[in-house]
């Protein structure tokens, strides 16, 4: 289990949110959204701003952003 | 049910994408009111509903949103209206939640809030279809039961389940029970020691912990106690370093998801489907911009090509109607004035109607489908490099066929400093009105014989280019230095593929036309007759040329030309610039006046051309067209559009700060010009 943020998952690879690192308003809104910690995150596009998976949706997100949340492999899945 | 009994008021809430306004639009058809809250650019829709007893009910579509905890203006006046605190919309009787059943977990984080509000909820399961071909079981009955509230599932795009929904609505509905999520201890006695101290200021009122959680995050209505309790509780929370707003969120999505699960209804698996795969093409860094390129030509082709022809029969119907009328009227200045003054005025603005139309039917085909939060992403970008978000693209675009339905189609725009900002430039993007203005100074700066085509079309060019550029200077300047922040980082929810429905776009094209008509039959109509009567009185010569140079308007000419005379401008242009107050194209039609040029452009280029000030010098030197040019870049010579800022900001201060800003732009642009022309000699 290594730490690292949602820029550095590769396209395809489904991964557990650790902890938010960023504004509180914006770690908020980013809960509502579905990105909790211990959320399931699944990227579908990588590239500067990025496609994730969660929660039942697509939701398209900044780099910037990205890199404020902070995830980790799960088993079987590295 | 008697008729003086006041209506009920439902409000209908939901996130994004979950169907809300194609529920709307199928319980309340063409019965909607399109307003704004007051003071706030936020659209307010309210409609009338009938249910199976066949009682009127009015509903109100609340902005879409996530969750209620109130940060943005969306959210606020969403908050004002679930609690009664909006002027003109009584406090609801009950919330129709509309969740999209193939996503539940997320839709039902907001109903939990929701439910604490002590006001009955009821919940449409919309896209049961969805969810089934995703292989979600629906069970409508389970949920009613775990979460305490009556579950109903419909299909909006087919009307499936509007009968139960109606038949629901007529009954009464009871209140939400027992909150179901578990609060963690520390949280659970802070908001029960608020809620207690709520209920023995006010005991009538239900939804006390809602109340207790909305203090505690910082709201200011409630009993002085409770607010006084809450403040040091929260100023606890900061010591501790606590963070109960992500405990909260926690909380509930771990209650929902423990009970979607103990109600046997998953969420559909991630797996790639062809929305995708479309994305993989759409999103991509080189061919996506080329995707979006070629939407972009195909809708302005269809905006300039396409419209030209019904507003070719917009113009020929008015100028039928005004040759009738000529014909049918004695001769005299009723005759006058419903010919040159309603019906040209009317008419000048009526004819940009088309375009609205194509416009909007493309918007609507773009949105349906989800492309348009492709777009947004793709935009965002380039975009935030002058604090805007990519939603501002495609107003600004619209823009260049008139600021109208470019200002109109803000309203895709969430941010509402984002909203405001695209508003206040999106005029400075060249409109198709000014081509007129713009072909016939050129012509007028340079001979036709001396100028290539190719050198005109860089002339247009370049003032776009003009146009364009301090649009995105002045956008920085506002949204970045004035109004502070910059748009928030982009999250963006990229809806599944749809096909887009017809129903839903032609509603809103309708509403769109409603809209405009009815500003072209009352402000641009009276401000017709306004201008006719400027220009016509006080009526002593016979002959129009006379008559013009002695009016009001010629007055105006006269006292503007001190003011206008650094510019290189005489009085006569002072007439042309004070009579396309209404709309800049009528500069055209007013110089051919002034200087008795009939009704062909290339008398008027004839006559400009060899006009002279007193002492014989030319007025049209290439540098007084360029000043003319550049002021006609930048000025608000357009009424219309200060009418429908009004109407979309909900105050006269921002059409008066626009008007005023880009009055000043323009008479700085055109003295720069001259005072640079002069020193290079020109
Ligand atoms: N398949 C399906 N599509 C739906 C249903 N309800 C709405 N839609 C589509 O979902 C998209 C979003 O709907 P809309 O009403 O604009 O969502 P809103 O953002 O909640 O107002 C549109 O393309 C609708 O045509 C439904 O029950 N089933």
């Amino acid at each position: 289990m290594k730490a690292m943020d949602l820029t550095q998952v590769g396209a395809g690879r489904e991964v557990r949110v650790s902890r938010l690192d960023c504004a509180p308003g914006t770690c908020q809104r980013l809960r509502e959204m579905g990105f909790c910690e211990n959320a399931m995150v699944r990227k579908i596009r990588g590239g500067a701003d990025l496609v994730c998976w969660v929660c039942g949706t697509r939701v398209a997100l900044s780099a910037r952003l990205a890199r404020q949340i902070l995830v980790e492999t799960v088993d079987g899945n590295s | 049910m008697s008729q003086d009994q006041p209506r009920r008021w439902i409000a209908v809430v939901g996130n994004p994408n979950a169907g809300k306004s194609t529920l709307f639009n199928a319980l309340t058809g063409l019965r909607q009111r399109v307003g704004n809250y007051p003071g706030v650019t936020v659209e307010k829709r309210t409609g009338t509903a009938y249910t199976l007893h066949g009682e009127a009910i009015e509903l109100v579509d609340l902005p879409g949103m996530y969750s209620l905890s109130p940060r943005s203006p969306d959210e606020e006046i969403a908050r004002k209206v679930l609690r009664g605190e909006s002027d003109g919309i009584p406090q609801p009787d009950a919330i129709l939640c509309v969740v999209d059943a193939s996503n539940l977990e997320r839709n039902l984080f907001l109903v939990t809030q929701v439910m604490e509000l002590g006001i009955p909820v009821l919940v449409a399961l919309n896209m049961v279809d969805v969810a089934e071909a995703r292989g979600v079981r629906i069970r409508p009955g389970e949920l009613s039961q775990r979460m305490g509230v009556k579950f109903l599932p419909t299909v909006a795009t087919r009307g499936k389940g509007l009968v139960e929904l109606r038949a629901a609505l007529g009954q009464k509905l009871s209140d939400p029970g027992e909150r179901r999520w578990v609060m963690p201890p520390q949280l659970a006695t802070a908001v029960g020691q608020i809620a207690a101290a709520w209920r023995d200021a006010l005991p009538a009122e239900l939804g006390a912990e809602g109340r207790a959680l909305e203090l505690l995050a910082g709201g200011k209505d409630g009993p002085e106690g409770a607010r006084k309790l809450a403040a040091a509780w929260r100023e606890r929370f900061r010591e501790q370093a606590y963070d109960w707003p992500a405990a909260v969120v926690q909380a509930r999505y771990a209650y929902l998801k423990e009970m979607l699960g103990q109600a046997g209804v998953g969420h559909g698996q991630a797996h790639l489907t062809w929305t995708d795969r479309i994305d993989a093409l759409v999103l991509n860094p080189v061919a996506g911009w080329g995707v979006l390129a070629g939407i972009l030509t195909l809708l302005f082709t269809s905006i300039f090509s396409i419209a030209a022809y019904p507003m070719e029969w917009i113009d020929i119907a008015f100028s039928a109607a005004g040759g009738w009328l000529q014909g049918a009227m004695p001769a005299g200045l009723f005759r006058d004035l419903l010919v040159d003054g309603v019906l040209a005025g009317v008419g000048g603005v009526v004819i940009f109607l088309p375009q609205i139309l194509i416009l909007f039917f493309f918007l609507g085909l773009l949105e349906d489908s989800g492309y348009l939060a492709r777009a947004a992403f793709l935009l965002d970008r380039v975009m935030h490099r002058v604090g805007l978000s990519g939603k501002s693209f495609i107003p600004l675009l619209s823009s260049y066929a008139c600021a109208i339905p470019g200002i109109m189609a803000t309203r895709t725009v969430e941010d509402p400093k984002d909203r405001l900002t695209t508003i206040l430039v999106a005029p400075l993007m060249s409109c198709s009105a000014r081509i007129p203005v713009y072909t016939t100074l050129i012509a007028a700066a340079v001979p036709a014989a001396v100028m290539p085509s190719w050198a005109k079309a860089g002339a247009m060019l370049g003032l776009y280019a003009l146009g364009t550029g301090t649009a995105f200077v002045l956008a920085w300047l506002f949204r970045k230095k004035m109004m502070g922040g910059g748009s928030p980082p982009l999250i963006l929810e990229l809806p599944p593929y749809r096909r887009p429905s017809l129903r839903t776009v032609a509603l809103r094209m309708w509403e769109r036309a409603v809209i405009f008509l009815r500003r072209a039959g009352t402000v641009i109509l009276a401000l017709s007759i306004l201008l006719w009567f400027l220009c016509n009185f006080p009526h002593t010569a016979e002959d129009p040329t006379e008559r013009l140079a002695q009016s009001f308007a010629g007055q105006i000419g006269h006292a503007l030309e001190p003011v206008l005379r650094p510019l290189g401008f005489d009085w006569r242009i002072g007439i042309g610039l004070v009579a396309s107050l209404a709309a800049r194209e009528v500069f055209v039609s007013t110089m051919s006046i002034v200087y008795h040029a009939g009704g062909e452009e290339e008398g008027l280029v004839q006559a400009m051309r060899s006009a002279s000030w007193p002492d014989g010098s030319l007025i049209y030197t290439p540098l007084t067209c360029l000043a003319l040019l550049v002021f006609y870049v930048y000025a608000l010579q357009c009424l219309s559009t200060v009418a429908v800022v009004r109407r979309e900001t909900g105050s006269w201060k921002w059409p008066a700060f626009m008007m005023l800003y880009m009055a000043g732009l323009a008479y700085a642009g055109a003295w720069l010009v001259q005072a640079v022309g002069g020193m290079l000699g020109g």
